[in-house]
């Protein structure tokens, strides 16, 4: 046999092989550059201050009963407030606050508390605004001052994630609460009761093609029927409620999946000694199913957390904290929601990144955690 | 009507679909004896066995005629399965303990039919592991898993599991092909035992063991019973020439 063609199969070859590598490289480039820009841009706003602070930036005037307090030599200490200021970007703000400083027990104009907090801005003093003072200036302003009571007009800075991150935690439980039943016993109609024939071919085309129908629609049909039909507004529950229908197709097969993983003669058997089909359900195959069933909530959590087109049109972009599950007051924007409010009203693409690195963290997390739950349980039954 | 006869089986036809698996069977199988069933692979022996649990029910697609009577009452048309099956139990080919403790396996079956007090279960659990012999053996690791024995061990602890629930009537479907010869004949003498409280039939691969341990046996071939007699006459005097091929071993 001739084998004179081995210089062109080594050649061709090599080229295949660099192309199959070229291929790869360029994948993990792509994504390192994603990940790598986003975080560029956001890691500098990711902070404490980030994650716990309002959106909006709060306005108050507050009333502050002075203190004999002890002078110090720092210009910027506030002996009688108890507080030491500090300039930054024009603005002066609280530094410090002494544990026992009278504006921890400060008053808004409608006598209730209002405890000032490190980092508020000072922007007037009784009647004398401060703007373009410098923190020494501002310090000495409110240590000449005599009076026994001070007003003083403080804005709280806002820029903080607070509520987006309590109300997508509010529409996770929601929607898990939601959908987490009905997915889990539709799952087990269909791998314990439903008879294989025409009837379940149909039930299964549906099932599968409710998971591909594109997000924005599920958005769509939220507006129309829960915003708008039956009145509830922008809201969580109508949020909530477009997508358990979004996540039912992923729950319902991966808790099939689990149901099927266990073996049909624990169901013999259970049957063997007289048990009844739910006895036998809720005894032995639930339990033994309940790890995938898990790992499935955990990554529909992902999919909410992640979800974007759904929830504009049906929780809304306000950022607030939701108080009621219907109207006005339940209105609130998720991590996701207001990333596309500030790229799309403020073009702030900053504080967008910002954003989408606490998306990202949080989505690896889950990632995380489910893997080491099926680690955790494919453990457990192999010791068995 | 006889009084030793249990199951009185008349012209019982199974059909999957359209494949005929058994063929007007007739039997009496009888009170507080062994009765075994043998045949070559495919011959409807497991399948019968498992019409007279009613197992057979949750197949899709099966049909059945013809009766099976257990003291006198037709198991199908008079009877509901769940309760036939608190009077007829079954041990499997492989031991398949369920996922849990040896104690709650054993204890299982009582908790289904609404069994809860400790003292009473933690009775029935001791007197069941002692009837199948292997109390000694765990009786210190009742809290282990059951799936941390051996598969003799766990094929006892089925039995066990079986027989908490007191049925009259132990179905055995090849319950030692699956084990080591020493835990075989600890499950044959174990079988001996229980006839004295139970009735029990044994599907076999195995025509040693049906020689060893039943009293009646009946020899099945494409589902239908070609003979049906005493152990002690069908072994050493089969009437039909196919039986006599069997045992002598010229097919099978």
């Amino acid at each position: 046999m001739e084998k004179s063609n081995w210089n062109k199969r080594k050649w061709s070859d090599g080229v295949l092989k660099g192309l199959i590598y070229l291929s790869t490289a360029l994948t993990v480039a792509i994504l390192a550059i994603i990940i790598g820009f986003i975080l560029y841009k956001g890691i500098p706003g990711v902070n404490f201050n980030f994650l716990v602070r309002d959106w909006d930036s709060r306005t108050t005037f507050v009333n502050i009963n002075k203190q004999a307090g002890e002078a110090s030599t720092n210009p910027k200490y506030v002996a009688s407030l108890g507080i030491t200021l500090e300039d930054k970007d024009n603005a002066v703000y609280i530094k410090e606050i002494d544990s026992n400083s009278p504006v921890r027990n400060a008053l808004n104009m409608k006598e209730q508390l209002y405890e000032l907090k490190e980092s508020d801005i000072i922007t007037k003093v009784d009647k004398e605004n401060t703007d373009g003072m410098t923190a020494d200036e501002v310090a000495a302003f409110l240590t000449e001052n005599s009076d026994a009571v001070i007003r003083l007009k403080v804005i709280r800075p806002g820029g903080g994630i607070k509520q987006m991150l309590i109300s997508t935690i509010y529409i996770i439980i929601l929607t898990l609460v939601i959908a987490g039943p009905i997915g889990i016993s539709s799952a087990i109609y269909l791998n314990e009761y439903a008879r294989p024939g025409r009837v379940l071919r149909l039930i299964r085309f549906a099932i599968q093609n409710l998971a591909g129908i594109p997000s924005i629609i599920y958005g769509l049909f939220g507006m129309l029927v829960f915003v708008q039909l039956a009145k509830m507004q922008y809201s969580i529950l109508a949020g909530a409620l477009t997508l358990s229908i979004m996540l039912l197709p992923t729950i319902i097969s991966a808790t099939e999946e689990a149901l099927k993983e266990i073996p049909k003669v624990y169901r013999e058997s259970s049957f063997g000694l007289g048990a009844t089909k739910l006895q036998t359900i809720r005894r032995i195959i639930l339990p033994g199913a309940l790890p995938g069933i898990l790992v499935a909530m955990i990554l529909g959590i992902g999919r909410i957390v992640g979800e974007s087109a759904a929830l504009i049109w049906t929780a809304g972009t306000v950022a607030q904290i939701p108080i009621s599950l219907v109207g006005g007051e339940a209105a609130a924007a998720t991590l996701t929601t207001k990333m596309y409010w500030l790229i799309k009203e403020t073009g702030d693409l900053s504080a967008a990144s910002s954003i989408a690195v606490v998306l990202l963290i949080l989505i690896i997390a889950l990632n995380v955690a489910s893997k080491l739950i099926t680690r955790l349980f494919l453990r457990k039954k192999g010791t068995n | 009507m006889n009084d030793t006869v249990k199951f009185s089986v008349k012209d019982l036809d199974l059909y999957y679909g359209n494949f005929q698996a058994l063929k007007k069977i007739n039997m009496e199988i009888h009170k507080g004896k062994i009765t075994a069933f043998i045949g070559p692979s495919g011959c409807g022996k497991s399948t019968f066995l498992k019409t007279i649990n009613r197992m057979n029910d949750l197949i899709e697609g099966v049909k059945i005629t013809g009766s099976i009577t257990m003291d006198g009452v037709d198991i199908y048309k008079d009877m509901d399965a769940i309760q036939l099956r608190t009077r007829v139990g079954m041990v499997f080919q492989q031991p398949n303990p369920f996922p849990m403790s040896i104690y709650d396996n054993v204890a299982y079956g009582p908790r289904i039919h609404g069994i809860k007090k400790k003292s009473v279960l933690d009775e029935i659990v001791e007197r069941s592991l002692k009837q199948a012999a292997i109390w000694e053996e765990v009786k210190d690791k009742l809290k282990k898993s059951a799936l941390a024995v051996s598969g003799g061990q766990q094929q006892r602890i089925c039995i066990a599991r079986t027989l908490a629930i007191e049925p009259e009537v132990i179905l055995m479907d090849e319950p030692t092909s699956a084990l080591d010869p020493i835990s075989t004949l600890k499950i044959e003498d174990l079988a001996t035992e229980l006839k004295q409280h139970y009735s029990i039939i044994i599907v076999t691969h195995n025509m040693q063991q049906a020689g060893r341990i039943s009293d009646k046996t009946a020899f099945f071939l494409t589902g239908e019973v070609v003979e049906y007699g005493d152990t002690e006459q069908i072994f050493n005097k089969p009437r039909n020439k196919k039986t006599e091929d069997y045992i002598t071993g010229r097919f099978g």
